[in-house]
C-alpha cells in the first residue's frame, strides 16, 4: 500500500474512533466539571443508548429515529436518577457519589440484561449509509466518515452553545464557581439536573452512534468506561476543548499504537495517562484541584 | 465500651478464629475469604477514611502482593506465613515510587493515577506470560509452611488481621496518625506548622500499600491461584464500596463493611440472576439512608438506646 | 420452574410441576454448574444453562438416571476464577455435589482442576478450548467432551489443503487463547503446503478493529485466518465488512459459532471454519436433538448448546456403565468410554481425558429457510485425523 494511502487512511481512522470517544467523554466531563461527581454508570448508559437505538431500528426500520430514541431514553434516565437519587447526596462526600453511581450502573446493566437478554442485538445500516468511499484508491466506510462528521458536528454546537448562550453561561459559571452562581440567583439544581440528563443523552447517542460498528452486547458498559475518565483526565476535567485534545489525543494514539505496536497497545493509554498526569496534574487544559 | 475499642474487635476476631472449629467446611472457607477483603478494605480505609485520599487503584497493591506470593509458593518453596510478609514488604517498596508520583495530586486526579497504575499492572501481568503465566494465571499453589486444615488456615488469617488491625489502629492513634489527620483537615495549617503534607501522605499511602500486598498475598496462599483480573478495576471498585458502606475513617467499619457485601453479594447470586440488579439499587438505597455508612448507623442506633 | 441452589426452596415451589413430569424417585442426583450468567460471558452461559435444562427435563421424563431426579445447582460467576472457586467449592461441600460442568473461561476451569483431587469430584468441560487442558495442566479427574481449539484448526487446516491460497495473515485477541490459537493454525500450515506471511494480536477490550483491517489490507495476504468469538468477532466481522476486506480475501477462523455470526449478519457470508458443533450435521441422533432444541426454544442449537448436550450424555454414559455416581466409579468408567453421541461416534481417552471425535469444516452461507445466514457442514475429518497426540496440545 502507498505509504501516504496508508497514513491518510489511519488519520481517517482514528478521526472516526476520536469522534466515537468523544460523545462518551463529552457527558462525562460535563458531569466532572459541573457537579464534581465520579459517574460510574456512564458506560452503562452508553450501553443502553446502543439497545435503545438497535431496538428503535428494528421496530420502525428506521435509523434515524433511532438516533433521536436513544439520548431521550438517556436524558430520561439522567434526570430520574439525578432527582431521586443524585440530588440527595450533593451536600455529602465525593465517596456517596462513588457508590450511588456504582449502584447504577450494576442495576443498569442487569436490567439491560433482563429487557434484551443475553445474545448481543444489531440491525443493518440503511443503505446510504452502508456503502464506501475511494480515499486514495482505498476503500473507506461511509458510516465512520458520518462519524467524524457527527463529532464535529456535536462539538461545534456544544462549543456555540456554551459561547452563545445563557445556559452556557450559567453551565460555564457553574463549573467555576458554583456556590457564586447559586448565590447570584441560579437554580443551581436544575442546572445540574440539566447537565445530568444532557451528558447521558450524549453518552447514549454515543452508543447508538457505536451500534452499526459494535453491535449492541453486555461487555460494552464496563468496556468504554475506562476509555472515557482517562480522556476526561488528559484533557482535565470539566474543559471541553481539553475532551476534545483528549479524544483526538486517546483516538490516534490507539488508533497508530495498534498498528505500529499492538503488543504495547494495552498498557499504552495508561503509560499516556500517568505521563499527563505527573507533568500537568490537572490535564492537559484542566485547574489542578 | 465504645464500638470501636480496639480490645472488642480483637475479642471479635478471636471469636471469628474459634467459629472455624464450630462451623461446616464450607462455611469456614467463606469466612476466611470474607476476612481476607476485611483486611483489604482495611487498608484502603487508611487512604481513604484517613488520609481521604480516594484510590480507585487499590486492586493494584492487592495483586502485586498475591502475584509475589505466588512466585514465593510456586518457585522458591517458601511457607507461606514468610511469604506474606515479603510480599507485603515488595508491595511497600512499589508502593514509594509510585505513590510519590501519585502523593503529589489529590481528588480525582489521585484517584485515576491509582487506576492507571493497577491497569497498567494489569497490562503488565497479562502479557508477561512466562513469568506471571499470562491470560490463564498461576494455579495449583501450594499451601506451605502451615499445618493442615481450613481451621488451622482461618486461624492463620485472624492473626494476621490482628496485627494488620492494631498496626493500623496504631498508626491512627499515633503521633504521626494524628499528623495526617491535620494535613486532611487542613493542609495549608499543617504545613504552616512545619510538616511537608506529601511526605505525610506518602507514608500513609506505603503503609496501605504493604497492608493491601499483605492481604493479596493471603488471598494467594487461600486460593493457590492468581490471574490477572485480580487487578482489575472492578476489584478497586469492590473494596473501595466496601469502604464506604461500612463507614470511612472508622477501620472497623470498612471491615464490617467487607463481611456484609461479601456475604449480601453471595447470597443474591446465589437467590437470583438478577442479583446484580438488587445489588446495585441496595447500594443507592444504603448510601442515601446511612450517611456515615454501616458504623454510622450502628452509632446512631447504640447512641439512641443509651440515651 | 427455576432450579435454584436451595433444593429445599425449589422443591416446594415446583412440587405440583415435578410430580407431574417426572417420573424418577429417590435422591436427586445434583450436578453443579459454576458459569457465567451475567457479564461478558453471559450469551455463551445462557447456551450452556438452558442445555442443561432441556437435558434434565429429558432425562427425568424417562425416569432419571439410574431410577434418581437430575438436579442442576447454577451458579453465577461471571466468568472470574475467584468466583468459580468460590461456588464451586462451595457446591462440592455444601451441597454434596461430586460432578461439575459448563465452566466457562479456561482460567477457571485451570483454576478449578487442581482442587478436584481434594474434592473428590470430577469435572467435564463442555466449553473449554485451551490445549493445556488436557496437557501440561491435566489432572486424572478431568474430562474434555468438547472439540479443543488445536482440534477445530486442524479440521480447518485439513480442508485448506485444496484451496487455492497459499499466504496466510493470521489476526487474534492478545490472550492465552488467542495466542495458541494462532501457534498452532501456524505450525499446521507448513503441513498443508502453506505458509504464514505474518500475524497481528489485538490488545483484550479492543472494539475498534480499523487499525488492524487496515494492518491486514497493507499485508495483503491472500487469506485471512482469525480467532475470534463473541462480541469480538461480531465486531471484527462487521467492521472488516464495512471496508469491504472479504471482497479481496477469504477469511477463515478457528470456530464458528451463531452467537458471533448471527449478530454480524450478511458481513459473515462466506466464513469458513471450523465448527465444534453444528446444527447442520446431518445424523439422526443430532437431528433428534435439533429437532427437541427447536421445540422447547424455537431456535436452532449452537455450538456451546451442542457441546454441553454432549458432555452431559457423556456423562450419563459413564454413569450408566459405572452403575453408580461416586467420583471413582464414574471417573474410571469415563477412561476409554466409547459412545455414539450427536456429533458421531466418541471415545473419551484414558490417558489425558480428552475426546476423540470427529472434525467439521462449515461456512456460513444465505440458505433457504433461515432468516440470517446459518452454517452449512462442508467437510468432516475423522477423529484420528484432528486429535492431537496423548496429552499433547500441538500436532507435531
Amino acid at each position: 500500500m502507498d505509504p501516504l494511502a496508508l497514513f491518510t487512511l489511519q488519520v481517517l481512522n482514528a478521526l472516526s474512533l476520536s469522534a466515537l470517544l468523544f460523545f462518551i467523554a463529552l457527558g462525562l466531563t460535563l458531569i466532572f466539571g459541573i457537579m464534581r461527581v465520579v459517574n460510574f454508570a456512564h458506560g452503562a448508559v452508553f450501553m443502553l443508548g446502543a439497545y435503545c437505538g438497535v431496538a428503535v431500528q428494528s421496530a420502525t426500520g428506521s435509523f434515524a429515529a433511532s438516533l433521536l430514541a436513544a439520548p431521550l431514553a438517556g436524558a430520561a434516565l439522567g434526570l430520574a436518577f439525578e432527582r431521586s437519587a443524585l440530588s440527595r447526596l450533593y451536600a455529602r462526600e465525593h465517596s456517596a457519589f462513588l457508590l450511588v453511581t456504582f449502584g447504577l450502573a450494576l442495576a443498569l446493566t442487569e436490567a439491560i440484561r433482563l429487557v434484551w437478554g443475553a445474545d448481543a442485538r444489531q440491525t443493518e445500516l440503511p443503505e446510504a449509509l452502508a456503502g464506501i468511499v475511494f480515499v486514495m484508491d482505498e476503500p473507506f466506510p461511509v458510516y465512520r466518515l458520518l462519524l467524524i462528521g457527527a463529532g464535529g458536528l456535536c462539538w461545534l454546537l456544544c462549543w456555540l452553545g456554551l459561547q452563545r448562550t445563557r445556559l452556557g453561561l450559567l453551565l460555564r459559571a457553574a463549573s467555576q464557581n458554583p456556590t457564586m452562581t447559586a448565590a447570584l440567583g441560579n437554580d443551581v439544581g436544575r442546572v445540574r439536573a440539566m447537565v445530568f440528563a444532557l451528558a447521558c443523552a450524549l453518552a447514549a447517542l454515543g452508543g447508538a452512534l457505536a451500534a452499526p460498528l459494535l453491535s449492541a452486547s453486555l461487555g460494552l458498559g464496563s468496556n468504554v468506561i475506562i476509555d472515557a475518565f482517562v480522556i476526561v483526565m488528559i484533557g482535565g476535567m470539566g474543559s471541553f476543548i481539553g475532551t476534545v485534545a483528549g479524544s483526538l489525543l486517546v483516538g490516534f494514539a490507539q488508533t497508530f499504537g495498534n498498528f505500529y505496536v499492538p503488543e504495547l497497545a494495552l498498557g499504552m493509554t495508561y503509560a499516556l495517562m500517568i505521563t499527563v498526569l505527573v507533568l500537568r496534574p490537572g490535564g492537559l487544559f484542566g485547574r489542578p484541584e | 465500651m465504645k464500638l470501636a475499642d480496639p480490645r472488642l474487635v480483637l475479642l471479635a476476631i478471636a471469636l471469628a478464629g474459634a467459629l472455624g472449629f464450630a462451623l461446616p467446611g464450607h462455611a469456614t472457607t467463606l469466612l476466611t475469604e470474607a476476612l481476607i477483603l476485611a483486611l483489604f478494605a482495611l487498608s484502603l480505609d487508611l487512604l481513604v477514611g484517613h488520609a481521604r485520599l480516594t484510590s480507585f487503584g487499590h486492586a493494584g497493591p492487592w495483586a502485586f502482593g498475591a502475584y509475589i506470593a505466588a512466585g514465593q509458593l510456586l518457585v522458591w518453596q517458601i511457607p507461606l506465613p514468610l511469604a506474606v510478609l515479603i510480599a507485603g514488604l515488595a508491595t511497600a517498596v512499589i508502593a514509594i515510587p509510585v505513590g510519590w508520583l501519585c502523593v503529589r495530586t489529590g481528588g480525582v486526579t489521585f484517584a485515576m493515577l491509582s487506576l492507571a497504575f493497577a491497569q497498567l499492572g494489569f497490562a503488565v501481568v497479562f502479557k508477561w506470560n512466562a513469568v506471571t503465566g499470562g491470560s490463564d494465571g498461576l494455579a495449583g499453589l501450594p499451601r506451605l509452611g502451615l499445618p493442615a486444615g481450613r481451621e488451622v488456615f482461618l486461624l492463620f488469617v485472624c492473626g494476621v488481621l490482628a496485627a494488620a488491625y492494631l498496626l493500623a489502629h496504631g498508626f491512627v492513634t499515633s503521633p504521626l496518625g494524628r499528623i495526617v489527620a491535620a494535613v486532611r483537615e487542613n493542609e495549608q495549617r499543617a504545613e504552616a506548622l512545619g510538616h511537608d503534607p506529601r511526605r505525610i501522605r506518602l507514608v500513609v499511602f506505603v503503609l496501605s500499600y504493604f497492608l493491601a500486598g499483605v492481604a493479596g498475598a493471603l488471598y494467594a496462599g487461600f486460593a493457590q491461584f492468581v490471574s490477572p483480573e485480580l487487578f482489575f478495576w472492578t476489584v478497586s471498585g469492590h473494596v473501595l464500596v466496601m469502604v464506604v458502606l461500612g463507614g470511612a475513617g472508622t477501620l472497623v467499619g470498612p471491615m464490617l463493611g467487607a463481611l456484609a457485601l461479601f456475604y449480601a453479594e453471595h447470597e443474591l447470586s446465589a437467590l437470583t440472576e438478577s442479583w446484580g440488579l438488587a445489588l446495585g439499587l441496595l447500594f443507592m438505597v444504603v448510601v442515601i439512608a446511612a450517611p456515615a455508612g454501616l458504623m454510622g448507623w450502628l452509632r446512631a442506633a447504640m447512641g439512641a438506646r443509651a440515651r | 420452574m427455576n432450579i435454584t441452589r436451595r433444593p429445599a426452596l425449589a422443591a416446594l415451589l415446583a412440587a405440583p410441576a415435578l410430580s407431574g413430569i417426572s417420573r424418577a424417585q429417590g435422591q436427586p442426583l445434583k450436578l453443579g454448574v459454576p458459569t457465567a450468567m451475567t457479564g461478558t460471558w453471559a450469551a455463551l452461559g445462557s447456551q450452556v444453562v438452558r442445555t442443561c435444562r432441556l437435558w434434565a427435563k429429558a432425562v427425568n421424563a424417562e425416569g432419571g438416571l439410574l431410577g434418581r431426579p437430575v438436579e442442576f445447582l447454577f451458579e453465577d460467576t461471571q466468568g472470574v476464577p475467584a468466583n468459580c472457586l468460590r461456588k464451586a467449592q462451595e457446591m462440592v461441600e455444601r451441597d454434596r455435589v461430586n460432578i461439575l460442568l459448563g465452566l466457562m473461561a479456561s482460567s477457571e476451569a485451570l483454576a478449578v482442576m487442581p482442587k478436584l483431587a481434594d474434592w473428590n469430584a470430577l469435572f467435564i468441560s463442555s466449553v473449554n478450548g485451551a490445549g493445556s487442558i488436557t496437557a501440561e495442566a491435566w489432572v486424572p479427574n478431568a474430562f474434555r467432551a468438547n472439540t479443543s481449539g488445536p482440534m477445530g484448526a486442524r479440521a480447518l487446516a485439513l480442508w485448506l489443503r485444496n484451496s487455492p491460497q497459499t499466504d496466510f495473515f493470521s489476526l487474534s485477541l492478545d490472550y492465552a487463547w488467542g495466542r495458541s490459537s494462532v501457534e498452532t493454525f501456524e505450525g499446521l500450515l507448513a503441513g498443508i503446503g502453506k505458509r504464514s506471511i505474518g500475524s497481528v494480536f489485538a490488545p483484550v477490550g479492543t472494539r475498534d478493529y480499523s487499525s488492524f483491517i487496515t494492518r491486514i489490507r497493507q499485508a495483503n495476504p491472500q487469506a485471512l485466518y482469525i480467532a475470534l468469538t463473541g462480541d469480538d468477532g461480531t465486531a471484527f466481522l462487521r467492521q472488516a465488512a464495512q471496508y469491504r476486506l472479504f471482497e479481496r480475501m477469504p477469511v477463515v477462523t478457528e470456530t464458528v459459532d451463531m452467537l458471533f455470526t448471527r449478530p454480524a449478519g450478511d458481513a459473515a457470508i462466506g466464513l469458513v471454519g471450523g465448527s465444534r458443533y453444528s446444527f447442520a450435521y446431518d445424523h439422526p441422533a443430532n437431528n433428534a436433538f435439533v429437532a427437541r432444541f427447536r421445540a422447547e426454544y424455537n431456535e436452532l442449537p449452537d455450538t456451546y448448546d451442542g457441546e454441553q448436550w454432549q458432555a452431559l450424555e457423556v456423562l450419563r454414559a459413564a454413569v450408566l456403565k459405572a452403575g453408580a455416581t461416586d467420583t471413582q466409579s464414574v471417573v474410571a468408567a469415563l477412561r476409554d468410554l466409547e459412545l455414539n453421541s450427536i456429533k458421531g461416534p466418541l471415545k473419551i481417552r484414558g490417558c489425558d481425558g480428552q475426546a476423540e471425535q470427529q472434525g467439521f469444516v462449515v461456512r456460513v452461507a444465505r440458505r433457504e429457510g433461515f432468516p440470517v445466514p446459518a452454517p452449512e457442514v462442508i467437510a468432516t475429518f475423522s477423529a484420528a485425523e484432528v486429535t492431537p497426540a496423548c496429552r499433547a496440545s500441538n500436532f507435531t
